[in-house]
């Protein structure tokens, strides 16, 4: 089947709740609208420094209403997260490398990337683990459907050159769109690129890519919307 | 007997466009929702040095980002928006204190029927945000006031009383709410709902504060019959 040509990209890092918000939104929709999601795995660090920006909870208002903005939204969205207590002690410099590697050795689109990330993402944002650790990642890629050798594959490839050139480059990408925070949407339509900051746009994305948003939860027919 | 009304307080400054966003959406709504509005302008310059925050403009990308996404906002929200030629001018070095304690001053002769702080805040949005005219100066502020329907003799009232030390607090006292509520930038919207009060701030959580109040989100347009939502 010829597809609409409406390439939608998701950059993002497991760092970023909010990436996380945007990544489930996009899954569930990605079988109601006609689009093609392709997954970007990207280094929110790499952004903020590229950009010139500061994390949000640099500031200390900011922090405390991300904390209650995301208990709101993540009971709205359907995605259960509580913010750690140690938020900016976790750097996601190796996840995401983990991340690429996994995408770099599973190219045909089986549902690993999306499942190591929603794993790293859970250990993160849900339980409170590490994910910055080798055992970690070994943990998230088993939870994830790799076998023993597929991940010790995978962990030896995160460490190599071409994948930290590879992550290092898709994060060149987003900032060449003027990417500042993660996550952040590009949606290729009508050969224009209509660029998308955070999880609060779907609204807007729908109305120009020309779908109906129908809430966070599009399959869920009794939901607020 | 109907249920109360929900009070909710919407605390903006004309210098902020996506409070112009925020505060025509709310203004569609006030007769959809069960809600009681309640205009809060303040000073965004005080609740960004209160905060510790800079303006997103500061930083190049978001200064980008955010002229693609007034764009498209302006459209689908079916508001005018306009950057001024030199925002940084406009919202920057010349500020909107004096815009704000212009309003500040509507607002407390007027404390009876919002309709005529609804109507300066909104021409004066208009004239920073729309037609890249200034909001400084005190013949800004009579073409305001006439525009949104003030006598020529209300007008110099207002202008007088703006410049009183009574406005010049109670500007810093909503300002200090804002602050409060840990805010720290504009729009800020405080919902009271049994009690509690919720805080959203931006232009972009109205389904998710509609969610909260117990209300229904239909997109920026109630009223419109072909509305996109």
């Amino acid at each position: 089947m010829i597809s609409s040509g409406k390439v939608v990209k998701l950059y993002y890092d497991v760092a970023s709740p909010y990436s996380w918000l945007a990544f489930e939104v996009l899954f569930r929709y990605r079988n109601v609208w006609n689009i093609d999601l392709k997954l970007k795995p990207a280094y929110l660090g790499g952004v903020k420094h590229g950009s010139g920006n500061q994390p949000p909870a640099f500031i200390p208002n900011k922090m405390q209403y991300m904390a209650s903005d995301l208990k709101l939204l993540s009971e709205y969205f359907g995605v259960p997260m509580f913010k750690p207590s140690k938020l900016y002690e976790t750097d996601s410099l190796f996840p995401m490398r983990f991340v690429t590697a996994v995408a770099e050795q599973h190219k045909e689109g089986d549902g690993l990337v999306e499942r190591v990330s929603r794993e790293l993402w859970k250990r993160m944002w849900r339980t409170h683990q590490d994910i910055t650790q080798p055992a970690s990642f070994i943990e998230a890629g088993l939870k994830a459907g790799l076998s023993t050798n597929e991940v010790e594959e995978i962990l030896t490839l995160a460490k190599s050159q071409p994948i930290k050139d590879k992550l290092k480059s898709v994060t060149k990408e987003a900032l060449e769109f003027k990417c500042f925070g993660l996550p952040f949407i590009v949606c290729h339509v009508n050969g224009k690129a209509e660029v998308f900051f955070g999880s609060d746009r779907f609204e807007l994305m729908a109305y120009f890519i020309r779908e109906k948003w129908m809430g966070p939860q599009p399959t869920n027919l009794t939901a607020t919307m | 007997m109907s249920s109360p009304r929900k009070v909710v307080e919407l605390f903006y400054d004309v210098v902020s466009p996506y409070s112009w966003l925020a505060f025509e959406v709310l203004c569609r709504y006030r007769n959809v929702w069960n809600i009681d509005l309640k205009f809060k302008p303040a000073f965004l310059g005080g609740v960004m040095q209160g905060s510790g925050n800079r303006p997103p403009g500061m930083i190049p990308n978001k200064f980008y980002y955010m002229n693609t996404d007034l764009k498209r906002l302006s459209e689908y929200f079916v508001v005018p928006l306009n950057p001024p030629l030199n925002p940084v001018e406009a919202m920057f070095e010349k500020g909107s204190l004096n815009a704000m304690r212009f309003v500040t001053a509507v607002a407390e002769k007027n404390k009876e029927g919002d309709g005529p702080v609804e109507r300066v805040s909104r021409e004066l949005w208009k004239r920073i945000w729309s037609t890249d005219q200034d909001i400084t100066q005190p013949a800004s502020f009579i073409e305001a006031g006439l525009k949104a329907g003030l006598s020529a003799n209300e007008v110099e009232e207002f202008l007088t009383l703006a410049k009183s030390q009574p406005m010049k607090d109670k500007l810093k006292s909503a300002t200090q709410e804002v602050l409060d509520y840990r805010g720290f930038g504009f729009p800020c919207i405080v919902c009271h709902v049994n009690g509690k009060a919720e805080v959203f701030f931006g232009s972009d959580r109205f389904e998710l504060m509609a969610h909260c109040i117990g209300e229904k989100w239909v997109g920026p347009q109630p009223l419109k019959p072909t509305a996109k939502m």
